[in-house]
């Protein structure tokens, strides 16, 4: 009998199909994610959230509750940690449309997918009674026509971090309480060689967090509360822009206007600047990793404008994809983890860097043991949704994700004048509101 | 098919199965036909499943209006249209011709150099070619994030040389992030950085193909150093590099990771590529339809390239 001259020897050709269709079984049926049978306990619930840039709540989570649920209840948690940095939206996104194995987590932008969230208005509204209500700005974003999609969890607030040292020895001695004052503080400052370093590149949050605070305490919006009209080009738009190229100018660091999220804590971090706007983070690495930094870094709210004083959220929430297999289980699991058994720890764990949205803990205990973390949950009070006034839709995240608003103030820094940056960004959003 | 005879001759003298006899499996899978077919098989689905559907889908879906969790509506060329009147799109275009262009002239040249050296004989000269390899083998996103720090106004690599060689003062380096203009050289230089050792051994591979013999001749003929390079090295190198041209044009203007990690696209966009801004469109704001149409909008590039590289293949 012939053999193909390639495969004369040990194997033959019959042999070397069946090899072949023997690992094409056994790959495929490794890689099938089949759905369980409406009646079957869940093996496993897979929940996934972006890593914490504070290391105790992921070991909290992973050591503590998921352990705990287990024991409880034998079902598996399969945590699924996505790298900090923006790349969640995306990952969220990509789960959302492939029907991704995974059946509950941080939903993070849900305005773009809401349709794909289960409706979890029980829990919310459960947790709520429960536990003190919850801070009405967030409901702009957790419920939707009517329905809760999303279960608040917490804020990372987002404040002014300075070096008290440095402001003191330049004789300012409480931190400005206008944006005006930000401004002489700072070239004072940058004059003595210590620059602020405020973010305005294509990151996701130390962008956002004193930009779009500063427009609106200009009394600049971006879209009105109708959510179609396009009310950017204005002249206290113009007047805050004017004001970030100055501030740029005479106060910061050159490098600031391209910076991604984790240049401010760098920068900070290894003394280049005396002042950015960021998450509590920057003071737990100070205090853990450089204790005399820890020392000297405090924490203020943002300056007010001409129309006061304006924080935005940088909100976590927790929902349910709607394509996982067993809602009865995805539901279960979050509320269990609600549940002030649970919940409370958790905040705890990371220094309450996730301000809760429940009333209950606005007078816990942990807010007391480090005080300079205290403006931080005022930024409950005076925080807005990045949308604001405008509803917080998928067209309101499609102006955070192209950085229409960021880019009109970083091109006004790069020598671009006010009206046509401005124009810049009326182009921008006529392309999403039409 | 082989004409050769001698070759015909040793074929076996017949694959089909005479008439009358019972059909036997393994005989049909002997037949050439079918066993080429059966090893193709696998490639070929693995191809559609992963290039060919993704493919086709992202060409559907460039003409429709899909929002994340949504259904889709047939808007024709709707999302063209709107990627015409948008600003940040041409802005990307023209960044990604000028990030292309720039980045592979200077692979080219710097390649071209490197191979010329690694072509000579001196000491540790394999260890020196390993070594070159380095930037094409560290993964793209670990190298980025060095450069990062190499990028650094304060602490970085560059502005420490500048300040030690007195050419700035202290904090007053450049800013190679912040400004748009260093913003691009800088993207530019780690893309060459990157990419340079995979010219420089191509390059290299092609140099070793050329017969010492021409050399010789060339020399004994009275050519100089230049003389030699330019009428014997480079026409014959030039099949070499007109390929790791191509393929450096095709996996330049397609770079995605490089940009996405050191800027972001920003400052101001002033880095912001296609890939990146299709990217930001289609899965950051959620908008499938308009950023699988920018992304297709990268096509035709492609397609003229490739039908050069084609083209090119077939004369030579």
């Amino acid at each position: 009998m012939a053999r193909y001259h390639g495969f004369e020897g040990s194997t033959s050709r019959r042999d070397f199909l069946k090899l072949a269709a023997a690992g094409a079984a056994s790959a495929s049926a490794g890689a099938t994610w089949r759905p369980r049978k409406a009646d079957a306990k869940p093996a496993q619930i897979t929940f996934m959230r972006e890593s914490s840039y504070v290391k105790e709540f992921d070991e909290h989570f992973k050591n503590v509750l998921i352990p705990r649920y287990q024991a409880e209840t034998g079902i598996k948690i399969v945590y699924e940690i996505i790298a900090a940095g923006g790349s969640a939206v995306p990952r969220t996104v990509a789960i959302v449309e492939s029907k991704a194995p995974v059946d509950a987590g941080w939903v993070q932008q849900e305005w773009l997918y809401r349709e794909g969230l289960l409706d979890v208005s029980d829990i919310a509204k459960d947790v709520g009674k429960q536990q003190g209500g919850w801070y009405s700005e967030i409901e702009g974003l957790s419920v939707w026509e009517g329905k809760w999609r999303s279960v608040p969890f917490g804020n990372i607030g987002q404040c002014m971090v300075y070096r008290r040292d440095w402001f003191d020895q330049a004789g300012i001695t409480a931190f400005p309480d206008t944006w005006e004052e930000f401004l002489e503080a700072g070239t004072k400052l940058k004059k003595a060689g210590h620059p602020y370093g405020m973010s305005m590149g294509h990151g996701f949050a130390d962008n956002n967090s004193w930009l779009l605070p500063l427009l609106w305490g200009f009394g600049g919006q971006v879209v009105a509360k109708d959510g179609k009209t396009i009310t950017l080009d204005s002249a206290e738009t113009a007047r805050a822009v004017d004001y970030v190229r100055k501030l740029y100018k005479d106060a910061c660091l050159d490098d600031c206007v391209g910076w991604l999220d984790p240049a401010n804590n760098k920068a900070f971090l290894t003394s280049q600047i005396s002042c950015t706007n960021n998450a509590m983070s920057i003071l737990i690495s100070a205090k853990r990793d450089l204790p005399d930094m820890g020392k000297v870094t405090d924490h203020a709210p943002n300056p007010k404008g001409p129309k006061g004083r304006f924080h935005s959220f940088v909100p976590v929430t927790h929902g349910i994809f709607s394509h996982t297999p067993d809602p009865a289980a995805a539901k279960h699991f979050l509320r269990w983890l609600m549940d002030p058994k649970q919940v409370a720890a958790w905040y705890r764990s990371a220094q309450m860097y996730h301000a809760p949205f429940l009333h209950a803990y606005d007078k816990d205990e942990e807010w007391n043991k480090e005080p300079r973390f205290k403006p931080y949950q005022k930024v409950l009070e005076t925080g807005k949704l990045v949308s604001w006034p405008a509803p917080a839709d998928r067209r309101a995240g499609e102006v955070v994700n192209k950085w229409i608003v960021i880019d009109m103030f970083a091109k006004a820094c790069t020598g671009t004048p006010t009206k046509t940056v401005i124009a810049d960004g009326v182009a921008g959003l006529k392309q999403i509101y039409g | 098919m082989s004409t050769n005879p001698v070759l015909e001759a040793a074929r076996p003298a017949t694959r089909a199965v005479p008439a009358g006899r019972p059909f036997r499996l393994r005989e049909w899978l002997e037949r050439e036909a079918v066993f080429s077919w059966l090893m193709l098989t696998p490639p070929l689905l693995f191809l559609l499943a992963f290039l060919g559907y993704p493919f086709c889908y992202g060409v559907y879906l460039s003409f429709v209006k899909r929002p994340v969790a949504q259904p889709a509506t047939f808007v024709g060329l709707g999302n063209f249209v709107n990627l015409w009147n948008d600003a940040i799109f041409w802005q990307a275009v023209w960044n990604t011709f000028r990030f292309t262009a720039a980045a592979t002239v200077l692979k080219l040249v710097g390649g071209l150099g490197m191979a010329l050296v690694m072509h000579q004989n001196f000491k540790l000269k394999g260890m020196t070619r390993a070594l070159l390899l380095l930037p094409f083998i560290v993964p793209t996103v670990l190298s980025t994030v060095a450069w990062q720090w190499i990028f650094d106004p304060g602490m970085g690599m560059f502005n420490r040389l500048l300040m030690f060689f007195d050419l700035v003062k202290q904090n007053q380096g450049p800013s190679w992030l912040g400004n748009p203009t260093l913003a691009m050289v800088s993207v530019i230089l780690v893309n060459t950085w990157r990419g340079l050792p995979f010219f420089g051994i191509t390059i290299l591979a092609g140099l070793q193909t050329i017969p010492d013999e021409l050399m010789e001749s060339a020399t004994i003929d009275g050519a100089g150093t230049w003389a030699r390079f330019r009428y014997v090295t480079l026409p014959l190198l030039m099949p070499v590099i007109f390929i790791v041209t191509t393929f450096s044009i095709i996996f330049t203007f397609f770079d995605f990771q490089l940009v996405y990690v050191l800027t972001g696209g920003g400052p101001a966009n002033a880095t912001h590529l296609m890939a990146t801004y299709a990217y930001s469109v289609g899965m950051s704001s959620g908008q499938l339809g308009m950023g699988s149409a920018a992304a297709l909008a990268m096509v035709p590039v492609l397609g003229v390239v490739l039908l050069m590289m084609s083209s090119y293949v077939r004369r030579a």
